[in-house]
């Protein structure tokens, strides 16, 4: 259509207003053809029939020429089709230039930064070196000459008014029966706490061993089982209680270690508050870090030729011969074999003495009954090291007799058992048997002779270092006794463990022939495995039994307070060792 | 040195005597010409202990009235008796048990 191409020829260059390029076109052709056709050009911007404009003449088409349109149709005929591109008709937008630019200015300054320049500077310095010194006794200053006639003087002053006041109070009756009372008296024995892992009781497992650590805060429980016959994979479990923490809960132990086979026995360090060792049925021993719940392992035996073959009853912690701050490991199993482990890196416990027991080299002091053939072998179940000597030991056999025994011992031991270390024969005195296994020795730690020994016959016999016969001999219980222990603070008082299920606590001093005082620690009579002392907190005793519960007891007052002549009472028990 | 040797020996004879032990002003432990026990670490800690404390009586009686002064310190223990006799340059410390019916065995004079 020509009107197309009209208004195409003149709105391409301003695409935006149409109307009025049309106008402006119509503007200049009208300048032409307005001699011509003035009311017409007028009338074509009125009107929307453009058709009249080609008909105005070819100077209106010429114009379209010019403008670069491309008809070249004669005037009066409609336009044939072409094809043209068409501009862009856009719209003004109604609503960006409405929105404009809505903008505000703030501006914000922070308040002016005080600044403050100030120097320092060192003027001289000096050095110092500082070194502890071993601790010197402190002076113990010699009388010199000057000072005699000035210390004369003094005693002669003196001598006569304290001489006096001695022999005052040697017959004085002032202070007969005075008795001051500092704590809070107890008058019976109570149960503080009843401590079990229901885990390990629901798999019905023995306590068979307890400890205190060094704090005498935590105490730790070995399960296991003490009637297995043969060869035991079973799982077992160490836990430990802190009974100092408010939030002791005694189903849920603060520590639980898993162990691959049975414990045996524990022993916690004497300094290192979270140490504990434990002897294993399998033969090994092991130590653990309490204070790292995700891998508590420290050192184990591993199970090496050194290892022993048999369960390991008892393990204790000794002080090393020239750096007494360190300690090794001693397990004594019934293969007869005690045997010295020290840690080394990268967790091995290595063998560092090792002592086996043989029939043959038994000091034959004593008459034992004869050993069946082929047995050689002495198999050890309890182990207790002298407080007065440190390398002297006592070892309670399944034989049922003690043998008195020295880390010195030098004799090589008849014994072809594989070692890494030459093995030695220990035994230096035999005692008079029991009528049978001995399984808890325990040695006083107030008198350097005196030591008891517990067996399955029932019996404790008081024991003098210098002599076989045993001093005392006293029947306790109709079952076996498990353990015994001396008590800390008292001299004359031991605990033990009985297989009725009660722990007997005997005082010397009152009757020698029945327990002053009988816990009943299981009520269906189910045996008490083991017991312990705390050194820390002398009131406490803790027990195992066979039902998987540690009872924490209490003693009273009298268990806890030495009397006056205790230690003499003791020597005179002592002393009276026939001759 | 015989006659202070002598005076101890004394002391240490009477009935319950278990130690004499004489301490100079400032709580160290003096010796005669016996050293057999000087070394004894025990007795020198037992002496500061005492020394401490006796100054803190002497202290304790002076301050409540000065004219007052302590001559004579006894205390009564569960296991023993400590008498103390002050001076100006020394003090004696012996301790005794009393209930004893055999004298213990003294380890030696102790100064």
């Amino acid at each position: 259509m020509s009107w197309r191409s009209l208004t195409n020829s003149k709105t391409a260059p301003i695409a935006s207003r149409p109307q009025s390029s049309a106008l402006e076109a119509q503007g200049r052709r009208s300048r032409w053809s307005a001699t011509a056709r003035e009311g017409g050009a007028v009338a074509m911007a009125t009107r929307a029939r453009p058709w009249q404009l080609c008909s105005a003449g070819s100077a209106g088409a010429v114009a379209l020429a010019t403008s670069g349109a491309a008809s070249a149709e004669g005037p009066g005929r409609p336009g044939q089709l072409q094809d043209e591109t068409l501009g862009v008709a856009s719209v003004p937008s109604q609503w960006r230039g409405v929105q404009g630019i809505r903008g505000k200015t703030k501006g914000c300054q922070t308040a002016s930064i005080a600044t403050a320049e100030a120097c320092a500077q060192t003027q001289k310095h000096a050095d110092a070196e500082v070194q502890t010194e071993a601790p010197v006794p402190a002076g113990v200053l010699p009388a010199s000459q000057h000072d005699s006639p000035r210390l004369a003087a003094f005693l002669r002053r003196v001598e006569a008014i304290v001489i006096r006041e001695l022999n005052k109070n040697w017959q004085s009756h002032a202070f007969d029966g005075f008795e001051v009372n500092w704590t809070e008296q107890q008058q019976t024995v109570t149960c503080l706490h009843t401590l079990g892992y229901p885990p390990a009781q629901g798999q019905g497992l023995h306590v068979t061993g307890v400890s205190w650590n060094t704090t005498g805060s935590v105490v730790a429980c070995a399960y296991g089982r003490l009637d297995d016959g043969d060869w035991s994979t079973l799982r077992s479990f160490v836990c430990a209680w802190n009974l100092d923490r408010r939030s002791l809960n005694p189903r849920q132990p603060s520590v639980v270690v898993e162990v691959p086979s049975a414990v045996m026995s524990l022993a916690f360090h004497p300094t290192q508050p979270s140490h504990i060792a434990g002897g294993l049925y399998s033969g090994e021993v092991l130590v653990w870090d309490l204070s790292r719940p995700e891998d508590p392992l420290l050192w184990r035996t591993g199970l090496t030729d050194d290892t022993h073959t048999d369960p390991v009853y008892q393990v204790v912690w000794l002080p090393e011969r020239r750096h007494s701050h360190r300690f090794q490991v001693l397990s004594v199993a019934t293969d007869g074999k005690v045997l010295l482990w020290q840690g080394v890196g990268a967790g091995q416990l290595q063998l560092t003495r090792g002592f086996a027991l043989v029939m043959q080299q038994l000091p034959r002091n004593t008459k034992l009954r004869k050993p069946h053939r082929g047995e050689t072998e002495v198999g050890a179940t309890a182990v207790a090291f002298s407080s007065f000597d440190p390398s002297l030991f006592v070892l309670g056999t399944e034989g049922g007799f003690p043998l008195k025994c020295s880390l010195a011992a030098e004799e090589a031991a008849l014994t072809r058992m594989p070692a890494s270390v030459p093995l030695r024969a220990p035994a230096q005195f035999t005692f008079s048997p029991h009528g049978g296994p001995v399984y808890s020795v325990s040695c006083s730690p107030f008198h350097r002779n005196l030591f008891l020994s517990a067996g399955t016959d029932g019996h404790v016999h008081l024991y003098s270092m210098l002599q076989a016969q045993p001093l005392t001999s006293l029947q306790l219980s109709h079952k076996y006794l498990f353990a015994v222990r001396w008590s800390p603070v008292r001299p004359l008082v031991f605990a033990a463990a009985s297989g009725e299920g009660d722990v007997q606590l005997f005082d010397l001093q009152k009757s020698s022939q029945k327990p002053t005082v009988l816990i009943k620690q299981t009520q269906d009579e189910s045996p008490v495995y083991c017991l312990e002392f705390n050194c820390q907190q002398t009131q406490l005793l803790a027990a195992g039994d066979a039902k998987g519960t540690v009872k924490v007891w209490q003693l009273s007052t009298e268990f806890t307070e030495q009397g006056p002549r205790e230690t003499e009472d003791l020597d005179q028990l002592a002393a009276e060792v026939a001759i | 040195m015989t006659e202070v040797e002598e005076t101890l020996k004394q002391l240490q004879s009477q009935k319950g005597m278990q130690v004499p032990l004489v301490v100079n002003t400032e709580g160290i432990p003096t010796t005669t010409q016996d050293t057999t026990t000087t070394d004894n670490p025990t007795t020198t800690q037992d002496a500061s202990l005492m020394y401490s404390f006796i100054l803190k009586v002497r202290s304790t009686i002076h301050d409540t009235d000065p004219q007052n002064d302590l001559i004579f310190l006894q205390i009564r223990s569960k296991k023993n008796e400590i008498m103390v006799a002050p001076d100006k340059d020394y003090f004696l410390i012996v301790i005794q048990n009393p209930t004893e019916q055999a004298a213990l065995s003294a380890p030696g004079v102790v100064p």
